[in-house]
């Protein structure tokens, strides 16, 4: 069959190439293909396809209980696992009316921050190896290491750690835990310097960077973008200032953005947000109730009732949960919305005109995951 | 049982092949590296300097007969020279990659992991030679040979030493352009013959980029050539008594250190080969001993571009002698020790590059050799002839 998703050449006009790029290329961050006519080397037409990692995230949700659902959610965006379960329990906990302990806030915003940054260093290794330089991704995979490690200390998982939970957090952290917490923050503020040596202070990458795959404020908003794609495009979204959730409002830090909306400014805004992660990691570690309570009143069986949607900053965007519930056990519908897969609508709008060259760039500064893109 | 077995408790423990990360052992290999390059050094001593001596000091390279024994002596000794090359470039590639990158490289095979290109290469011995249907079977097949032979040719023009070369060549430099030419139409077929996009792409972009390097790289020869007033190596050696060439030809040495990057196909003009973008270009369709051969020839040429550089800019084998007679044996071994010292720092800074940088686009590749280089080479060469022409004055 012949969908509207396929490329047929013009007739009568040879000098344009059809070409696969992916499910299995190397730089489409796990399976997204990308049917592109390329003129030489400059982009003609491009047709992303989607959908080779579908598993029917939503209907398998639809048949677990509340609390099983959790591990599921850190199954979409396997890079900053954990911060996918947030919008989920948050949903429910607002539909149960269950109040969450100061500490347990704390806690959360803690660990949703170094995810953040485990997850923007796995986006500036891979990024890198796309643009030609196998370095960085060695040096930012090192780092995230720490990070799956304390995860792993506390939560017994690295990467999906199945850590939140209604009410607070599944274990209180492990007894050196904020002093753990301390000394990575102290040994990553050590590492930025190099990482800004090798990639954005680096002329080479300057020169890929700069004016390609510009992003206009109206075009960025007309697609749904979000996240860092939307905030270096100039617009000063952020879903922890727009709606604090946790602790949020307690925090000072800054949304960073910038007007230019290229790929420089994209990498940019990650780097940005990095140091503001670090910064609100601090001011947490300092606030954080070194006793008390991880996890608040909840009832054992949790039997929500309602219908609820809550959001959340992950490092790729506005993740949000639209849970109906009917007072069962189980849900009766679980909408994700999902912020890579508003992201990489920009595809057509950005590739076409570019070099086959710039696609890469373009790709890897949209960060796209594919389980959470595909659900 | 109520957990997960830990893999300290496993029945069967798995064996440590050769390297145990809890004992690393650095002085181990330091040695075996220095063992590695030590056989280098006896290669290069037989191939350059005992087989020519013996058969100039028998006369033997009179007779017709005595002349095709040489030939095919020294055929076969490069031929083997080219291959310990590329195997130790490859494995200290990989170890110098994991140094930089925190991480310890090849471990396994031999003392240190040195034995790991050979047994990548036994490897790809063994590995089915496969060709898809669509290819154009002859040029598909020729084009490996055309690159490798292309790289094994550059090695007969090196001297190492005083009277220590394969074949004394009147137009050394002339011979190198007109050789690793040839290179590049093993690299554009190949990727033309194999009837796959990517290599379609491939072939597109080596074309234009070593085509458009030969040019600069091809003006900065020609300037050393003006100022040392000969295309042949050993008198270019011979010159740069008092001086290196770097010195008053700091822009030709610039010119040639860009374009020889981009002629090896190393990052940051690694574009051809660009797996994040076109997959792996040229050789896509390439497996087995054919796609060794490119990627021996790329390491070959990895030691001969610096090799070039280090005889036209850093005085080849010239170096302290401690009072032997330079066309003494003796001396001979010492100054292509030298030569091969000099060569290896020059490799040395090869690798930290391609380590460090990302990727040039492909306009902004040839915007660099047309728009800067072509007329930084023009500069060097003007500033080779003034000082020529000051010289012949004084």
């Amino acid at each position: 069959m012949r969908g509207p998703t396929t490329i047929d050449p013009v007739p009568g006009r040879t000098d344009e190439m059809i070409i696969n790029m992916g499910p299995q290329h190397p730089a489409t961050h796990g399976v997204l293909k990308v049917v592109v006519g390329l003129d030489g080397e400059r982009i003609t037409r491009a047709v992303p396809h989607i959908g080779f990692l579908h598993r029917n995230h939503e209907k398998i949700e639809e048949a677990r209980t509340y609390s099983q659902i959790i591990s599921y959610a850190d199954r979409m965006d396997y890079v900053s696992g954990l911060q996918n379960e947030l919008p989920f329990i948050l949903a429910v906990e607002d539909l149960l009316g269950v109040e969450v302990p100061k500490r347990a806030q704390y806690l959360r915003v803690i660990f949703f921050e170094l995810f953040r940054i485990a997850s923007h260093l796995v986006w500036l290794g891979t990024g890198m190896l796309d643009l030609g330089a196998i370095t960085p991704f060695l040096y930012t995979f090192r780092d995230r290491e720490m990070i799956l490690d304390l995860t792993e200390k506390t939560a017994g998982a690295r990467m999906l750690p199945n850590y939140y939970t209604f009410g607070g957090v599944r274990r209180d952290v492990h007894p050196d835990f904020f002093k753990d917490v301390a000394e990575f923050l102290d040994f990553f503020e050590t590492r930025l310097p190099d990482y800004y040596a090798l990639v954005l202070d680096s002329p080479v990458f300057q020169a890929r960077a700069v004016g390609v795959g510009v992003l206009s404020k109206e075009r960025a908003i007309a697609r749904g973008a979000s996240g860092p794609v939307i905030r270096a495009s100039g617009v000063p979204y952020d879903v922890r200032k727009a709606e604090p959730y946790d602790a949020y409002d307690e925090f000072e830090f800054e949304i960073p953005t910038r007007p230019e909306g290229d790929v420089y400014a994209r990498f940019w805004v990650r780097f940005k947000e990095m140091e503001e992660s670090v910064k609100i990691i601090r001011q947490a570690l300092e606030k954080v109730p070194k006793v008390g309570p991880y996890k608040g009143k909840v009832p054992p069986r949790v039997k929500p009732k309602g219908a609820r949607y809550r959001a959340v900053e992950i490092a790729r965007g506005h993740l949000g949960t639209y849970v109906v519930a009917d007072g069962s056990e189980y849900p009766v519908r679980i909408k994700h919305r999902s912020p890579s897969f508003a992201n990489l609508q920009l595809i057509p709008d950005l590739f076409v005109g570019a070099r086959f060259a710039d696609a890469i760039a373009i790709l890897s500064s949209l960060d796209p995951v594919f389980g959470e893109v595909d659900r | 049982m109520s957990r997960m077995p830990l893999p300290t408790e496993r029945l069967v423990q798995p064996k440590l092949v050769g390297y145990d990360p809890t004992h690393p052992r650095p002085w181990l290999e330091r040695i075996a590296y220095a063992l590695f390059f030590s056989a280098l050094w006896v290669m290069v001593v037989l191939a350059y300097g005992v087989v020519p001596t013996v058969f100039r000091h028998y006369g033997w390279l009179e007779s017709p007969w005595g002349f095709a024994a040489y030939a095919v002596i020294e055929a076969v000794l490069a031929f083997l020279l080219a291959a310990v090359v590329a195997l130790i470039l490859i494995v200290v590639l990989r170890k110098y990659l994991g140094k930089v990158q925190e991480r310890v490289g090849p471990m396994h095979y031999g003392p240190a992991g040195v034995f790991q290109t050979v047994f990548d290469a036994l490897k790809l011995l063994g590995k089915e030679d496969f060709a898809p249907r669509r290819v154009d079977w002859l040029i598909f097949r020729l084009a490996p040979a055309i690159v490798f032979v292309s790289a094994f040719m550059l090695m007969v023009a090196i001297p190492v030493a005083p009277g220590w070369l394969m074949a004394d060549l009147d137009v050394g430099l002339l011979y190198i352009v007109a050789v690793s030419t040839l290179g590049a139409y093993g690299v554009v077929l190949g990727g033309l013959s194999q009837g796959n996009k990517w290599g379609l792409l491939g072939a597109f972009r080596a074309g234009a980029q070593l085509v458009s390097y030969e040019v600069p790289l091809a003006i900065a020869l020609l300037s050393v050539g003006v100022y040392s007033g000969s295309l042949r190596f050993v008198d270019i050696v011979e010159h740069q008594y008092g001086l290196w060439h770097v010195v008053p030809l700091f822009i030709s040495f610039v010119v040639y250190l860009v374009a020889s990057i981009a002629e090896l196909k190393a990052t940051p003009f690694d574009l051809p080969e660009a797996e994040s973008e076109i997959v792996a270009g040229y050789n896509t369709e390439y497996s087995g001993m054919s796609f060794a051969f490119f990627f021996l020839a790329e390491f070959v040429e990895l030691f001969l571009l610096p090799g070039f550089m280090v005889l036209l800019f850093f005085g080849g084998w010239h170096g302290p002698l401690f009072g032997l007679d330079p066309q003494s044996f003796a001396a001979g071994m010492l100054q292509s020790l030298y030569f091969l010292l000099k060569v290896a720092v020059w490799v040395w800074i090869y690798l930290w590059i391609r380590a460090t940088l990302p990727r040039f686009r492909d306009d902004q590749l040839m915007d660099l050799a047309w728009k800067g280089l072509l007329p930084l080479s023009l500069v060097g060469l003007l500033v080779a002839a003034l000082l020529r022409i000051f010289l012949e004055v004084l």
